[in-house]
C-alpha cells in the first residue's frame, strides 16, 4: 500500500479488539441463520418461498448491521486527528489533501467490507436453496450495501471534520444517519397520490436518500402505508443516482475543509446582553424568550449543582434550545396526527398508533444514548472526574444531578410528543386504557436507555466509544429482535418471536395498541418484568460502577 | 492545632505496586505559608505523593495529614482543607468562565449571596476577572490556568497543591503566575508546587523536595541543599589546547577520592570534576598540573544553581556520559540518604 494514511487506518483497525469482535460476530450471526433455516428433513422447498424469506431476514440483518456500525469509524476519525494533533502534522507532510481523504475512506470502506464479504456465505446459502437470481437479487443487494457504505463512510468523515469532538461527530452522524435512512422516507407517503405532480416527483427523489426503498423493491415487499397505491420502481437506480450526488459533495466539501485552516476555529466569546443598549435587551428578550447571551443567574441553594453543570455545558442543554426542541416535537406529534387522520389515507388508529411508538422509541435511542452515556466517561476523559471528585459533593449526589439532567431533558421532549395520543383518545375513547399501557411501556423503555446507557458509559475512559457503545446496545435489543419478528411464521415460529419479542418495550407496545402483526403477541406483561428487571440490574450497575471510581484506588 | 505547628505532616509514606515501589519511606513536613517545590525525574513519585496527599491514592504504608486531618481516615476533611490543580485543566464545554467558578462554589456549598463576591475575590487574586465572561473554550492555556487557580481559591483551602502550574505558559504569563503564587503564600497559603521548568521554582520556593526513583533524594531551604551540594562542587580546567587532555585528566584523578568523578572534553580543551576537597587541596592539584608542564588557562569553580543540584542529585551511577564528553569516569555507588534536612524545615 503506497498511502500511508490508507496503511495506519485499515492495519490499525484491524489489529483491534472489537475489529476482532465484530468479524467474529459477523461471522456466527450468518452462521446461525444457515443452520437455522437450511433443510434438515430431506425435503427441499421447491417453490423458493422459504429461500426468499430467508433472504430478506438476511438482507435486512445485513443492512441493520451497516447502518448501524459504519458511521460509527469515519465519524470519529478526523476530528480525533484533529484533536490529538496528528491531522495538522498530516497536513504539513508532502501527502496532498485527497491522498489524505482517499487513505481514511478507503481505511473504513476495507475494514467494514469485512463483515460484507463474511455475509457472502450466508448469501450464497440463500442462493443454493433456489428462487433467488444472482443479478436481480443478490448482486442488487450487495450493490445497495456498497453504495450505503460509500454513503455512510462520506457522511461521517464530513461531519468529523466539522465537529469539535468525536461524541458530538458521533451523535450527529447517528442523526443524519436516521435522517437519511427514515425521515426522508415520510414527505412521499404523504404526497403519493395528491394532484401536485412536482412535489410528488421531488418526496419521490427526496426518499430515494435513503437505501430501504431500493431494499424493499429488491425483497419484493410494498412501500408501507402506500395505501394501496402502486409502488414506484426503478429505486436502485433513483438510489445509486441521489446517494451518488450526496457522497460526493461530502467528499467535495470535506476535501476543501482539509487545509490547516480547519483548525482556525476559535469561539466567539458572544456579547453579554447585559452589555448591549437598552432597546436591544427588549428586542432580543422579545426574540428569544430565553436569551442565551444573558448572564445567567447563581445555582439556587436547593439545586443540585451537577445538574445545573450538566445542562449548561450541553450544547442544546440551554432553555433557549431546550424550548425550540420541545416545540418541534409538540409540532411534528400533532402535525403527524393531523396529517393522517385528515388524509386520504385509512390507516386506522393501530396504524397511527404504532407509527407514533416507532417513532417515539426511535427519539428515545436517538436521543438517550447521546446524553446518558457520556456521563461519566466524559469527565473521565476531560479529567474533571478528579475535579469533582475533590469537592465534597457525595458519589450520589453526582450520580443523581447527572441522571436528573438527563431525565428532565428527556421527559419534557417526550411529554411534548404525548398530544398525539390525546387525539388518538378523542377519535376512539376505548383506546384509553390501552394508551396508559403504551405510555407505561415507553416510560420504562426510557428510563431503562437512561440508566443502560450511563452504565455502559461508566466503564469507558472516553465518551466516543461508550456513546457508540450504547447506541449499538440499545438498536440491537429494539432492532435485533424485530428482526427476528421480520421472520415470523418462516425462519421462526410463533413461541420464538413471542419469547424475543418480550425482551423488546417497543414490540410490546405496539402488541397493546394492536397494530397489525404485533396484536397476536401476548407480551404483557413479561416485557414488563423484563425491563423493570434490566433498569434494576442496570442501576446496580451504574451505582458500583460510580462509587468504584470514587474510591483511592 | 496551634500556627506553629507544621501543616503537612507525611511520615513513612510509601505505595507499591506488586513489586515496583512508586514511593518509598517519604517523610517531609511545611509549615504554614512555606512554598515547597516538589521537584524530580518522570516516574519518581510526585504525582503518587500528591494523589495520596489528596486522598486519591491509598499509601500501603504510612500516614500523610494536613491540618492534623488525616488524608486517608478523614477524606472528607481534606476535600476542605486542599485546593488541588491537576496538570489538566477539567473544564466543560459551552460554559462561561463565572458558570464554571459558579458551579464549583456551589459544589463547595458556598452560600449564594456569598458566592458572588467570592468568585469576584478569586477572580481578582488570579488575575481573571477580564475574562468572566468567556466561554471556556475560547480561553489560552496561560487564561485557563489563572481560571484553574481562581477554582482551586473558591473554598479557601489551607494548603494549594499545584501540579504544573506554569507548564506551557510563556514567559510573561510565567512571571504572572509567580507572582500570584507568591501572593498566596503571603496570604498564609501553604503551597506544594510541583514543576519540571527549575529556575522558575528557585525564584519562588523557599523548600525544596528533589525525589528520584520514588525516595526522597534531598529536602530543604534552597540555600540548605546548594550548600550540602557545593561540597561536592564543580571544578573546570581549561588547558590551552588538547594535546595533554588525557595526561592532566589522570594526574587529577590520581588526587581525588574513587568515587569523585572526572570528564573530558577534548574538543574545549577542558576537564571538568566534582569533589569534596578544601581549597588547599585544589590548590595542590593546580601546582601538580603546572608541575607536569600541562599549560592550564583557567581553573575555576563553577557556580552551581537549582538545575546543576537537581542533575547532581538525581544523576545514576548507571547513566552515560553528557552528549558533548567523550569519556568520564564515575567511582563508587552514590548514596542513598538525602541531601540537607530530611526532617522539618521551618
Amino acid at each position: 500500500m503506497s498511502n500511508p494514511v490508507l496503511e495506519r487506518e485499515f492495519i490499525g483497525i484491524l489489529r483491534t479488539r472489537r475489529a476482532f469482535a465484530m468479524q467474529v460476530g459477523a461471522a456466527m450471526t450468518f452462521a446461525i441463520l444457515i443452520l437455522l433455516r437450511w433443510p434438515s428433513d430431506g425435503q427441499v422447498d421447491l417453490s423458493g418461498i422459504q429461500a426468499q424469506q430467508m433472504f430478506q431476514l438476511f438482507g435486512y440483518g445485513l443492512t441493520a448491521v451497516i447502518v448501524l456500525f459504519v458511521p460509527a469509524f469515519p465519524a470519529t476519525t478526523l476530528v480525533r486527528e484533529r484533536r490529538q494533533g496528528t491531522l495538522a502534522l498530516l497536513l504539513n507532510s508532502p501527502l496532498e489533501p485527497y491522498r489524505i481523504y482517499w487513505g481514511k475512506l478507503a481505511g473504513v470502506l476495507g475494514f467494514v467490507s469485512l463483515p460484507v464479504l463474511m455475509s457472502l456465505p450466508a448469501a450464497m446459502a440463500c442462493y443454493a436453496m433456489g428462487g433467488l437470481s444472482l443479478q436481480h437479487d443478490l448482486l442488487a443487494l450487495y450493490s445497495v450495501m456498497a453504495i450505503a457504505c460509500l454513503q455512510y463512510a462520506a457522511l461521517g468523515l464530513w461531519v468529523g471534520s466539522l465537529a469539535r469532538t468525536a461524541d458530538s461527530s458521533l451523535r450527529i452522524t447517528y442523526g443524519l444517519v436516521f435522517f437519511m435512512t427514515i425521515v426522508v422516507l415520510g414527505p412521499y407517503q404523504f404526497f403519493q397520490g395528491k394532484p401536485w405532480e412536482w412535489l410528488v416527483t421531488a418526496s419521490l427523489w427526496l426518499r430515494s436518500v435513503s437505501p430501504l426503498p431500493a431494499l424493499m423493491e429488491i425483497f419484493g415487499h410494498r412501500d408501507a402505508g402506500s395505501g394501496g397505491l402502486m409502488s414506484p420502481t426503478g429505486n436502485l437506480m433513483r438510489y445509486a443516482i441521489t446517494a451518488g450526488i450526496i457522497t460526493a459533495g461530502f467528499a467535495l466539501h470535506t476535501l476543501l475543509r482539509l487545509t490547516p485552516k480547519i483548525f482556525d476555529r476559535a469561539r466567539s466569546p458572544g456579547v453579554i446582553t447585559e452589555d448591549r443598549s437598552k432597546a436591544q435587551q427588549w428586542f432580543r428578550r422579545f426574540v428569544f424568550l430565553v436569551d442565551p447571551q444573558r448572564r445567567s443567574g447563581l445555582i439556587g441553594p436547593w439545586t443540585n449543582p451537577v445538574m445545573v453543570k450538566e445542562f449548561r455545558s450541553r450544547r442544546f442543554g440551554r432553555s433557549s434550545w431546550m424550548l425550540r426542541l420541545i416545540a418541534l416535537c409538540a409540532v411534528t406529534s400533532l402535525g403527524l396526527t393531523y396529517t393522517s387522520t385528515a388524509g386520504t389515507m385509512d390507516w386506522g388508529v393501530e396504524t397511527i398508533g404504532g407509527m407514533m411508538v416507532v417513532l417515539q422509541v426511535t427519539l428515545i435511542i436517538l436521543l438517550i444514548p447521546g446524553l446518558a452515556a457520556g456521563l461519566i466517561s466524559s469527565e473521565r476523559e476531560t479529567g474533571s472526574w478528579t475535579l469533582l471528585q475533590m469537592t465534597p459533593l457525595s458519589t450520589s449526589q453526582i450520580l443523581r444531578g447527572k441522571l436528573l439532567s438527563v431525565t428532565w431533558t428527556v421527559s419534557l421532549i417526550l411529554l411534548a410528543t404525548l398530544p398525539g395520543y390525546l387525539v388518538m383518545v378523542a377519535i376512539e375513547p376505548a383506546l384509553t386504557r390501552q394508551i396508559y399501557y403504551v405510555l407505561a411501556c415507553l416510560l420504562l423503555m426510557a428510563v431503562f436507555a437512561v440508566v443502560f446507557s450511563a452504565a455502559v458509559g461508566s466503564f469507558f475512559r472516553q465518551a466516543a466509544p461508550a456513546t457508540v457503545t450504547a447506541y449499538a446496545s440499545l438498536v440491537a435489543l429494539c432492532g435485533g429482535t424485530m428482526l427476528v419478528w421480520l421472520g415470523r411464521d418462516s425462519t421462526f415460529d410463533h413461541s420464538t418471536v413471542e419469547s424475543l419479542l418480550a425482551f423488546n418495550p417497543m414490540a410490546a407496545a405496539l402488541a397493546i395498541m394492536e397494530v397489525p402483526g404485533f396484536a397476536r403477541y401476548q407480551l404483557f406483561p413479561q416485557a414488563w418484568w423484563f425491563i423493570s428487571a434490566a433498569i434494576a440490574v442496570s442501576l446496580v450497575t451504574l451505582a458500583s460502577q460510580t462509587w468504584r471510581l470514587s474510591r483511592p484506588r | 492545632m496551634g500556627p506553629a505547628d507544621p501543616v503537612v505532616v507525611i511520615e513513612g509514606l510509601t505505595k507499591r505496586y506488586g513489586e515496583f515501589t512508586a514511593l518509598d519511606d517519604l517523610s517531609i513536613s511545611l509549615n504554614r505559608g512555606q512554598i515547597l517545590g516538589f521537584i524530580g525525574p518522570n516516574g519518581a513519585g510526585k504525582t503518587t505523593t500528591i494523589k495520596i496527599l489528596v486522598g486519591q491514592l491509598r499509601p500501603t504504608s504510612g500516614t500523610a495529614r494536613i491540618a492534623g486531618a488525616d488524608c486517608v481516615r478523614d477524606a472528607a476533611k481534606i476535600k476542605w482543607l486542599v485546593g488541588y490543580m491537576p496538570d489538566t485543566f477539567g473544564g466543560y464545554e459551552n460554559m462561561r468562565v463565572r458558570e464554571y467558578l459558579d458551579f464549583f462554589g456551589a459544589a463547595y456549598k458556598i452560600a449564594r449571596p456569598q458566592r458572588q463576591s467570592r468568585i469576584d475575590e478569586v477572580m481578582e487574586i488570579a488575575g481573571a476577572t477580564y475574562m468572566r465572561d468567556r466561554y471556556l473554550e475560547s480561553l489560552s492555556h496561560g487564561m485557563k490556568q489563572r481560571v484553574a487557580i481562581a477554582r482551586t481559591l473558591l473554598h479557601d483551602p489551607e494548603v494549594l497543591i499545584l501540579d504544573e502550574p506554569a507548564n506551557g505558559l510563556d514567559p510573561q504569563a510565567r512571571i504572572e503566575m509567580r507572582a500570584i503564587l507568591l501572593r498566596l503564600a503571603e496570604a498564609g497559603k501553604t503551597l506544594i508546587v510541583t514543576s519540571h521548568i527549575l529556575p522558575e521554582l528557585s525564584r519562588i520556593c523557599d523548600t525544596v523536595a528533589i525525589m528520584s526513583h520514588g525516595r526522597l533524594r534531598a529536602f530543604g531551604t534552597l540555600k540548605e541543599i546548594m550548600q550540602t551540594v557545593s561540597q561536592q562542587r564543580s571544578i573546570e580546567v581549561q588547558l590551552v589546547s588538547a594535546n595533554r587532555i588525557a595526561a592532566a585528566a589522570e594526574l587529577i584523578q590520581q588526587q581525588l577520592s574513587a568515587h569523585e568523578e572526572v570528564t573530558r572534553s577534548p574538543a574545549e580543551a577542558t576537564i571538568r570534576f566534582r569533589t569534596a576537597q578544601s581549597e588547599e587541596q585544589l590548590a595542590q592539584i593546580l601546582a601538580l598540573l603546572i608541575a607536569a608542564g600541562i599549560p592550564v588557562v583557567q581553573f575555576r569553580e563553577l557556580q552551581s544553581d537549582l538545575e546543576d543540584t537537581f542533575l547532581s542529585i538525581t544523576r545514576e551511577p548507571d547513566e552515560p556520559p553528557l552528549a558533548d564528553e567523550e569519556e568520564s569516569r564515575t567511582a563508587g555507588p552514590r548514596s542513598d540518604a538525602p541531601v540537607g534536612n530530611a526532617a522539618e524545615v521551618g
